[in-house]
């Protein structure tokens, strides 16, 4: 049960919905074990003779009383149970999604993305089902396993009893070896079936191969021993699978073949009334659901804990990137950046640095730029003075204040980051640009798409701002990506801007002019431009050289240029590249 | 993986046009499913014997109201044929049972006195005339005369009978009761064995024709434009392949056939119902107009919160999906408040239309069990009143019970097969889709064929665009003569990649024409075109499984030897003995595991192995070790003679021998001519000559971008 750890609060406060769903089960129960010690003393009145009219609608009255009962409490269980773990299942996944907003970006390098939709899809799922069908199953199982065998000895003599129940131990046995067996199975299916995904999968991707050397019949031929394997399991599968209701059917058989023979020939010599017999024909009958039942049981419940237990994992992951206990309180940035002898690595260890000795003064309002190729540690630095990474303490201050004691949301609210790859989320381009703040006016919205030279793409869309980018913005260019993500930034005003490489996918006549654009409005914002694009740096108050983490030049341009170094190489190529791409 | 992004198309759950295609590709099953449908028959059978002979048994021999006994004359008049051991003689009376008689018998005993044999107060009596009840006194006349008296007043003549005579005559029934046991566990037997190979039977036709299916799809897709591969993600089709068909064998399986399952069933129980006793079977019936209209409310609240769930759970899954990806984003922009309450709206959506389905299930399950119990209340109560006035037999009213049960197990399945039958729509609706889809470049109806391609290319004013009509290569023009090497080179985006994805014919073009050895290429099989040509991409593609076959493909025909003998002139045996387990070493994703070099030497022995006509090589450096290096640049001689050679070059130090070099800018050939000759002309090559030699870390870096483009460099060209 420590695996449910996690859901200890939700259960505290909902146990009894479930109990009370449990209560109004087990009085189902009890209808259905009352309708044959209804229909036994009927059997026999009319086998002796002794029914009368009006004995006849009493006890007719009793079976529509019974029977009213029994919908009005099946209604309620199903309303208690079932409508808890709905909820179960909503409140998981709530806890589950502000838990995944709250672990920090190496969360995200080290787990995959299709994993942990498996747990909020799939696990949830067996959580939710262990919750609900689980509870349900062990308690109207194990009542109705009771009170049917209680009934069953007190309305049959004991030695029939016993022979009756002979089989039904076999059927709970059965049900629970063959569902292992299933399980056991159904995972091979399974595991034939991602083979089947994994090998489609590569085929459709390396189908330039497989199309240039005319491979394709043969590539097919490949694919259909995937599928033949997958045809095989789900043939074993069957194999087992279809032959667990007719086993339990057979099983039910044999327990009505003993009430027959032996209750029958009871009967016969007249050991005991047909009613008694009725009785021990209809409640063998409804022993054999909860034998059912009780096999399943254990299966739905030990796929719920290991579900729980991967579930718990996740909510016992200690977020890394939180506000320190002594962080300073929420106040407004002017802008200035120092760096003192900042040395970062991914490694919890700290080997494999990607910054080494960094040291920077920016001033509040000041441009700094870094270059360099890739890998060389440019974007790492974004990371860092957003806090995606935390970074060594005494490295890095915002105003005199050491970043790790600033309240990571008075950071981030107060820098504006255009990252490298533009992810936009699939709403309206109006949504995107004012992602940081819904609230913010159509005026604003348009204004800071101006600023970002994207306005004259959207008007040109038939929906303009509303315009739906798609799933991660497919519908727009990456140029115009890069823009909405400009404007995104921009548009709360921040007092330090980070662009990391963002005008990559735009050309170079778009970007000079909204490099002016940008100068105008961050014009007293303090900036951190990372690019390898020489033209989009040149005017920046200090340029930092970097190449595998170390800084190897740093100055004004005229100063790089002149010093004749990686910059000025990097410089004249870019000039000769513009040239030819005039042509 | 489940694609979170597909939208969820939830049309009709039905259509005539798509499940006469789905069951178009059960025909070549066809006799299977009849096979099928006879098993169904006899399954049906084995379950409505049961509670069949179970009345039998209850009426002739557990309490034996219902088998006549008669008197006969004398022992002489009764048939031969019957077992002395179950004649009962009383007081020189012979009585037989009409059980034991044979058929055309029967009329022997229709003027003989009926009487009844039973167990009076625990006293063994034969009593004249029919008695229906088992609550009887006796009683001794002044006369001696014993008599029988029920509860209403009616008075019978009765025999006191030695009680042994009583057990030889109940041993009968015994005997009987026996054989009905085993009956009952032989139809159980039988209709276990059926079921079993029934579903089986089905199962195995419902994956056959997945299989099927299976193969269409994928073939369809890797014989399609490589234009149409382009546009649909590779996930999307993967899902068509997959997920969707698996939808279908559940269909195939469960619902094809076993739809008649329930209709044998219900119209069998039907059957046995009228036949016993039709009044009873009307009483039992009078509540299904009731069922009908519940199941139909039912229908349609519980279709309408399925969809619902269904559109919900797409959201949820959609959204999570990428609230997961742009992580990086909601943090850096401090939005977890906004995205919470986001998601919340989302959730709770879910959650309502999920108590929306627990509601109609909560409702509508427990309605259908008070109509079956009140069903069986109502046929109680009239089989009870047939019973006391002796017009319904009590076996056949048990019997009835039992039905009742077993008519409304099938109508409480039909939700279940409506569900499936909804998603298999869905699916087959995008397959069908898919298959629709021609593929347009395809074998021209009168074809050359061509065994050995020479390897002389002919581009003549060759227009092309991958989109309407932005030209990526505008009126090109050129010769290549076999045996030569040519040279492609300009920036990224003009048109070099093109040049050679229409050479191998993946794109068709506008205007022009392409000619290989002088026959257009669109009147080559595609096969025989593209095996003569072979291309070496600047990103290797590797397949999963070893080594071995990622040089020789699937291609059997290519020994062991030879592999090891391309691999060995390529230079590329040296490092492959030294993996572990040689030329069986496994590849695991993609060839993660091996170098760049590494990936470029097994590309060669792969075209190498192919002996193509013609060799294109997109040439990549990036990256690679000075060791591998030196062996590529030894190896790349040997790999072009004899042959026709393209290169694509992305460094200009490698084409200085080429017999020629063709200066692709925006889509038009600016120049063309050996190195010697451009480098003299002082035009755009000469630019990106002195480009290249200005050595910088700069140059790593775009060769490292451009390989991480990875081979579908045709995606830039056309952005």
């Amino acid at each position: 049960m420590r695996h449910y750890a996690f859901l200890k609060g939700f259960l505290k406060k909902n146990l009894w919905r479930y109990a009370l769903g449990v209560v109004f089960l087990i009085l189902v129960d009890a209808c259905e074990v009352i309708v044959p010690r209804i229909l036994g003393p009927i059997t026999d009145g009319l086998a002796n003779g002794t029914m009368d009219y009006k004995g006849l609608m009493r006890y007719v009255w009793l079976l529509t009383a019974v029977g009213a009962f029994a919908m009005v409490n099946r209604f309620l269980w199903r309303w208690f149970v079932n409508r808890t773990s709905r909820k179960a299942d909503y409140h998981m996944r709530k806890m589950l999604f502000d838990k995944f907003m709250s672990l920090s970006e190496r969360y995200y390098t080290q787990n995959k993305t299709g994993d942990l939709m498996a747990h909020a899809t799939n696990d949830i799922r067996a959580v939710r089902e262990s919750l609900g069908s689980g509870t349900v199953l062990t308690f109207d199982s194990l009542f109705l396993t009771i009170a049917t065998t209680i009934m069953l000895f007190i309305s049959v003599p004991t030695k029939l009893a016993l022979l009756g129940l002979v089989p039904f131990p076999m059927i709970a046995v059965a049900v629970f070896f063959f569902g292992k067996v299933i399980n056991k199975r159904f995972k091979e299916v399974q595991e034939s079936f991602s083979e089947l995904t994994d090998s489609a999968q590569e085929s459709f991707s390396g189908i330039r191969v497989i199309k240039g050397f005319a491979q394709e019949e043969l590539e097919t031929d490949n694919f259909m021993k995937s599928a033949k394997k997958n045809f095989d399991k789900n043939v074993a599968l069957m194999k087992v699978d279809a032959v667990f209701d007719p086993m339990i059917n057979m099983f039910a058989t044999l327990a009505f073949v003993i009430a027959i023979w032996k209750g029958g020939s009871m009967v016969a010599n007249g050991e005991i009334t047909l009613g008694s017999f009725v009785m021990f024909y209809s409640y063998l009958g409804s022993l054999v659901w909860p034998m059912i039942g009780m096999g399943w049981v254990i299966n739905i419940i030990q796929r719920g804990m290991a579900s729980a237990a991967r579930l718990n994992k996740i909510f016992m992951e200690v977020p890394d990137i939180k506000d320190a206990p002594d962080s300073v309180g929420h106040f407004e940035f002017k802008g200035s950046i120092r760096i003192e002898d900042l040395t970062f690595s991914y490694e919890p260890d700290g080997t494999r640095p990607v910054i080494k000795h960094l040291s920077a003064d920016v001033k509040a309002g000041q441009v700094l730029a870094i270059v360099g190729r890739l890998g060389s540690g440019k974007s790492s630095l974004a990371s860092v003075l957003t806090r995606l990474y935390n970074p060594p303490e005494g490295t890095v201050f915002i105003d005199g204040v050491d970043i790790n004691k600033i309240p990571v949301s008075t950071l981030r609210k107060q820098i504006g980051c255009v990252p490298q790859e533009s992810f936009l989320f699939s709403t309206t381009i109006r949504d995107n640009i004012a992602f940081s703040d819904h609230d913010l006016s159509d005026a604003e919205v348009e204004r800071y798409a101006k600023i970002a030279h994207i306005y004259d793409d959207i008007i040109e869309f038939p929906a303009k701002f509303g315009t739906m980018v798609g799933e991660r913005g497919v519908t727009l260019s990456g140029g115009q990506k890069q823009r909405v993500a400009i404007a995104r930034a921009l548009i709360h005003r921040p007092r330090i801007v980070i662009l990391d490489d963002c005008l990559s996918a735009v050309d170079t006549q778009t970007e000079e002019s909204i490099l002016t654009a940008l100068g105008e409005e961050l014009k007293g914002h303090t900036s951190i431009i990372i690019s390898h694009r020489i033209s989009t740096i040149k005017h920046a108050d200090e340029i930092i050289v970097l190449d595998d983490g170390d800084v190897i030049e740093r100055g004004r341009h005229d100063e790089l240029v002149e010093l004749g170094g990686t910059y000025a190489d990097m410089y004249s190529r870019q000039l000769l590249e513009e040239e030819l791409a005039a042509l | 993986m489940a694609n979170y992004h597909e939208e969820e198309v939830l049309g009709k759950a039905y259509d005539a046009a798509l499940m006469r295609r789905l069951v178009g590709y059960a025909r070549p099953y066809f006799l299977y499913l009849l096979l099928g449908l006879v098993m169904l028959l006899g399954i049906t059978g084995t379950s409505l014997v049961r509670p069949y002979l179970l009345k039998v048994a209850i009426d002739d021999n557990i309490i034996g109201t219902g088998s006549a006994v008669y008197e006969f004359p004398d022992r002489q008049t009764i048939p031969a044929y019957v077992n002395d051991d179950y004649v009962i003689e009383v007081e020189g009376k012979v009585y037989v049972r009409s059980a034991l008689l044979k058929r055309a018998d029967k009329g022997l005993t229709e003027n003989l006195p009926r009487v009844t044999i039973m167990n009076v107060q625990k006293t063994p009596v034969v009593i004249e005339g029919i008695v229906l009840t088992h609550d009887l006194t006796l009683s001794t006349s002044p006369s001696g005369e014993i008599s029988a008296k029920d509860t209403k007043g009616n008075e019978y003549a009765a025999t006191v009978m030695d009680k042994s005579v009583m057990q030889q005559y109940k041993e009968y029934d015994s005997k009987r009761i026996r054989d009905i046991a085993i009956l009952i566990l032989i139809t159980g037997l039988v209709g276990f064995l059926l079921t079993y190979y029934e579903i089986m039977l089905l199962n195995w036709v419902g994956q056959n024709i997945v299989y099927n299916m299976r193969r269409q799809i994928f073939s369809h897709v890797m014989n399609h434009d490589m234009s149409y591969l382009d546009r649909n993600p590779v996930g999307r089709l993967v899902t068509r392949v997959t997920n969707d068909t698996d939808t279908l064998i559940e269909m195939y399986t469960s619902v094809l056939v076993n739809l008649f399952k329930d209709v044998f069933m219900v119209v069998g129980i039907i059957i046995v119902m009228l036949k016993l006793d039709y009044r009873l079977a009307l009483v039992s019936y009078m509540l299904l107009p009731l069922i009908f209209v519940a199941t139909m409310l039912f229908r349609k609240y519980a279709m309408d919160a399925y969809r619902k769930i269904r559109v919900a759970l797409a959201r949820i899954n959609a959204t999570l999906a990428e609230n997961i990806s742009g992580m990086k984003i909601i943090h850096l922009f401090s939005v977890e408040g906004r995205m919470h309450d986001e998601f919340d709206k989302i959730n709770s959506v879910y959650y309502k239309s999920g108590l929306r389905e627990t509601m109609v299930y909560a409702i509508f399950r427990p309605t259908m069990e008070f109509i079956f119990s009140m069903s069986l209340t109502l046929m109680i109560w009239y089989g009870s009143k047939g019973v006391m006035s002796g017009i319904v037999q009590i076996g056949v009213f048990y019997a009835f019970i039992n039905y009742v049960r077993q008519f409304f197990n099938p109508i409480n399945e039909m939700a279940e097969k409506y569900n499936i039958l909804q998603a298999a729509m869905a699916s087959s609706e995008r397959i069908f889709q898919l298959l629709d889809k021609k593929p347009e470049i395809i074998n021209a109806d009168s074809c050359t064929h061509v065994e050995k391609i020479i390897g002389k290319i002919e581009f003549k004013n060759v227009w092309f665009a991958y989109v309407d009509e932005e030209w990526v290569l505008r009126d090109v023009s050129f010769t290549i003569e076999p045996g030569q090497m040519v040279a492609f080179v300009g920036a990224t985006g003009a048109g070099k990649t093109s040049i050679i994805n229409l050479m191998s014919r993946y794109y068709d073009i506008q205007k022009g024409s392409i000619l290989i050895d002088g026959i257009d290429i669109r009147k080559i099989p595609l096969e025989e075109l593209r095996r003569n040509i072979s291309t070496v991409f600047q990103d290797v593609f590797l397949f999963t499984g070893d080594i071995k076959t990622n040089i020789r493909l699937n291609n059997d025909k290519i020994s062991d030897e030879d592999v090891r003998r391309v691999s060995t002139y390529v230079n590329a045996d040296n490092f492959i003995s030294r993996l572990p387990g040689g030329y069986d070493a496994k590849v695991t994703e993609r060839g993660s595991t091996l170098s760049a070099g590494q990936r470029q030497l097994l590309a060669f022995a792969r075209a190498l192995a192919f002996d193509p006509s013609v060799l294109v090589l997109d040439e990549a450096t990036a990256n690679i070790d000075t060791e591998t290096e030196a062996l590529i640049q030894d190896a790349l001689p040997k790999l072009m003679k004899g042959r026709t050679t393209i290169v694509i070059a992305h460094r200009l130090s490698t084409i200085q021998h080429a017999d020629r070099i063709i200066v692709l800018h925006k889509g038009k050939i600016r120049e063309s001519g050996t190195h010697q000759e451009l480098l003299a002309q002082k035009g755009i090559y000469h630019g990106l000559y002195q480009l290249q030699y200005k050595e910088s870390f700069i140059e790593a870096e775009a060769k490292r971008e451009a390989s991480q483009e990875g081979s579908f460099a045709v995606l830039d060209e056309k952005s």
